[in-house]
């Protein structure tokens, strides 16, 4: 009897879950895919001497872009990038498992106050950061008025560039890491605290690897926005912290050249799709391991 | 075009009107309309780059509507006209009235259509035949402005008058270059003697080695010039004229702590200009409005607001009176006429220019 009318229910779930995929599908085509083609195609293409981009079957936007300089923009990004997802998960966690395992009833409250501050435009969040840290800013201002010292340059700076991409993205750490903490059964950490003691043990060998998917969800989720943001080293870098996704928005505006600007879009999403490929691997064969 | 595949894949993609090799080139404007009113006004301008008054003004003395919206860059505003945005009145810079005259891509207005227009077109003005528009014919001059130097006069008391202060040692890591490809290259190109739109690779390798030269008394590259100023962050500033005395006028505290020269080297020449896309749908109000803008008064509150000088001759007065601590922040004909203007390139040139500057940047 089971078996019987297994079929026609499988199949009429089929058609329904098709029915629901075919708009989200349509929009994604129609919206992303095509979007996409047009830049890998463009990629290959050359500005007409108008300046106009035009599609061709140049290689020549790929050769440029071996280029000692590029690559040492790329690595920077990478390394900014990196410090971003540490700086993100170390402040993260506390922020996060203090709400999940003490929020109480102020949880919802709590994750709100979280989330509604990056409803306000990331650029303006930039423009803001500028007033507080400038030579004459208020936090300096602060500083002076109460003695501790001459003031501290903080602006245009590495570390300014990589405070604004924490700033700019770490709630997208803060959400996932405390969704697994939310999910997590604290008996679990009870339990650690018995059989390890420490809480710094039990942190370690218990509820970091409970909450594993999330941390690794959240690295992604900063990563990926950090290594091709160009905001926060245009507001808040100096001299030397131009990042990949300056170069990148360079030729889509005064450079002029659209077709070089998607070649370093293509090149950049292959980097990636490496990079990616591997953290997936290695994190999905650390989490069949244990 | 190159030939069967670039046409090809436009065909597949009709969508992309904008990319396109058959641009045509200088075909005569559409003719000009009359000012009158035909409708609510579309405008498409910089963020907060008119007065509010003027325009609040304008729409009660004609009953319509202006419905704003802004663009953040040229490619921008250009990328939207391109793309069939229908607009009744636009503010390109000099060199991009050159581009959309070529294409075909402004209505003409005529001066005789406009009462104000004695205001810019006078006998000998330097507005009746600009570079950039032969004769006058698709635009009017909204506002001029130069390059130069900005300067705090409390931190810093060794400035020469020349380019050169943009390596100021007194000023070493504080010092601003604007975040602008074609500033920037235009005052290495002064400071070695070059014209300042060459592309010419031997004059770009010389420019870059003064440019990576300059990295190590640099702050930053930013265009943010008046929060870098006002938030002390900047000694010297490579600034923008009417951003100069904005913060001197507008913003400082104390007006004597802030100075601003234009280099004896020379000075790049920019303008701003009004003008009315073919394809606007209300024309008639557009020219009302630049008619309503080139009113002395109004061009006054303007400047008020955005301490650029405009070329209406029975403003110029106002505008002295405004600089009259920053005589440099002024525009007069001999800076018109001596053309450091930033001419519309060539694709290859602007990419030669784009890839030092990248480089530059990078480095």
């Amino acid at each position: 009897m089971r078996t019987a009318d297994a079929a026609p229910r499988s199949a009429q779930r089929t058609w329904l879950w098709g029915a629901l995929l075919a708009l989200p599908t349509a929009w994604m085509v129609a919206f992303f895919v095509a979007g996409m083609v047009v830049v890998v195609l463009l990629s290959f293409g050359r500005t007409t001497n108008d300046g106009f981009p035009v599609f061709a079957t140049s290689t020549a936007n790929y050769r440029a872009l071996w280029n000692e300089v590029y690559l040492e923009l790329f690595l920077r990004s990478l390394l900014y990038a990196l410090a971003t997802v540490v700086l993100s998960a170390l402040i993260a966690y506390p922020v996060a498992y203090a709400i999940a395992l003490h929020g109480g009833r102020w949880k919802n409250a709590l994750v709100a106050a979280i989330v509604v501050p990056f409803f306000a435009s990331y650029l303006i969040r930039m423009y803001a950061w500028k007033a507080l840290l400038s030579d004459d800013g208020l936090v300096n201002s602060g500083l002076r008025g109460s003695g501790l010292g001459d003031g501290v340059t903080f602006l245009n700076t590495p570390w300014a560039v990589i405070g604004g991409l924490v700033y700019g993205f770490v709630v997208f750490m803060i959400l996932p890491v405390y969704a697994s903490l939310e999910r997590l059964d604290v008996s679990l950490i009870e339990a650690g605290k018995d059989l390890y003691h420490g809480p710094v043990r039990t942190f370690f060998s218990v509820t970091l690897p409970a909450t594993r998917a999330g941390l690794y969800g959240g690295v992604l989720l900063v990563f990926l926005p950090a290594l091709g943001d160009f905001v926060s080293a245009q507001l808040l870098g100096g001299a030397g912290t131009y990042m990949v996704g300056n170069l990148v928005q360079q030729q889509f505006a005064e450079g002029q050249n659209w077709p070089l600007g998607s070649a370093m879009t293509v090149g950049m999403m292959l980097a990636l799709t490496v990079l990616m490929v591997a953290y997936l691997r290695a994190t999905a064969t650390e989490a069949r391991e244990s | 075009m190159t030939g069967g595949l670039a046409a090809g894949a436009s065909l597949a993609l009709p969508g992309c009107a904008y990319i396109r090799d058959d641009a045509p080139t200088d075909p005569p404007p559409p003719p000009s309309a009359k000012a009158e009113i035909d409708g609510d006004l579309v405008y498409f301008n910089w963020a907060d780059y008119l007065a509010p008054s003027v325009v609040r003004g304008f729409q009660d003395e004609y009953g319509v509507k202006v419905v704003e919206s802004n663009y953040d860059s040229m490619e921008g505003m250009y990328a939207k006209l391109a793309a069939g945005n229908q607009y009744d009145i636009v503010f390109p810079i000099a060199k991009w009235v050159v581009r959309l005259r070529r294409e075909g891509k402004l209505r003409a207005i005529d001066p005789d259509e406009l009462e104000n227009a004695d205001q810019v077109f006078y006998s000998g003005s330097y507005f009746n035949d600009p570079w950039y528009d032969a004769g006058s014919r698709v635009s009017v001059p909204f506002t001029v402005y130069k390059t130069g130097i900005g300067w705090r006069t409390d931190k810093v008391s060794s400035m020469t008058g020349s380019w050169q202060d943009l390596w100021n040692d007194e000023a070493r890591g504080r010092i601003f270059t604007l975040d602008d490809q074609d500033e920037a290259l235009a005052m290495a190109a002064l400071l070695l003697g070059f014209d300042v739109n060459t592309a010419k690779p031997s004059e770009l390798q010389e420019m870059k080695e003064l440019l990576v030269s300059q990295k190590e008394y640099l702050r930053a590259y930013s265009s943010d010039d008046i929060n870098n100023m006002v938030g002390g962050d900047a000694w010297v500033h490579h600034m923008w004229s009417g951003d100069f005395l904005y913060l001197q006028q507008g913003l400082a505290d104390d007006p004597t702590a802030f100075d601003f020269e234009a280099p004896r080297e020379g000075t790049p020449i920019n303008s701003d200009t009004y003008a009315i896309p073919a394809d606007a749908r209300h024309p008639g109000t557009a020219m009302a409005f630049i008619d309503y803008l080139l009113r002395p008064e109004n061009a006054i509150k303007n400047m008020g607001y955005l301490y650029y000088p405009f070329p209406v001759k029975d403003a110029l007065p106002a505008f002295a009176d405004l600089a009259k601590d920053v005589p440099a922040c002024n525009v007069e004909v001999s800076d018109l006429e001596n053309e450091n203007v930033f001419r519309l390139l060539g694709a290859d040139e602007v990419q030669r220019r784009a890839a030092m500057w990248t480089e530059v940047k990078a480095s």
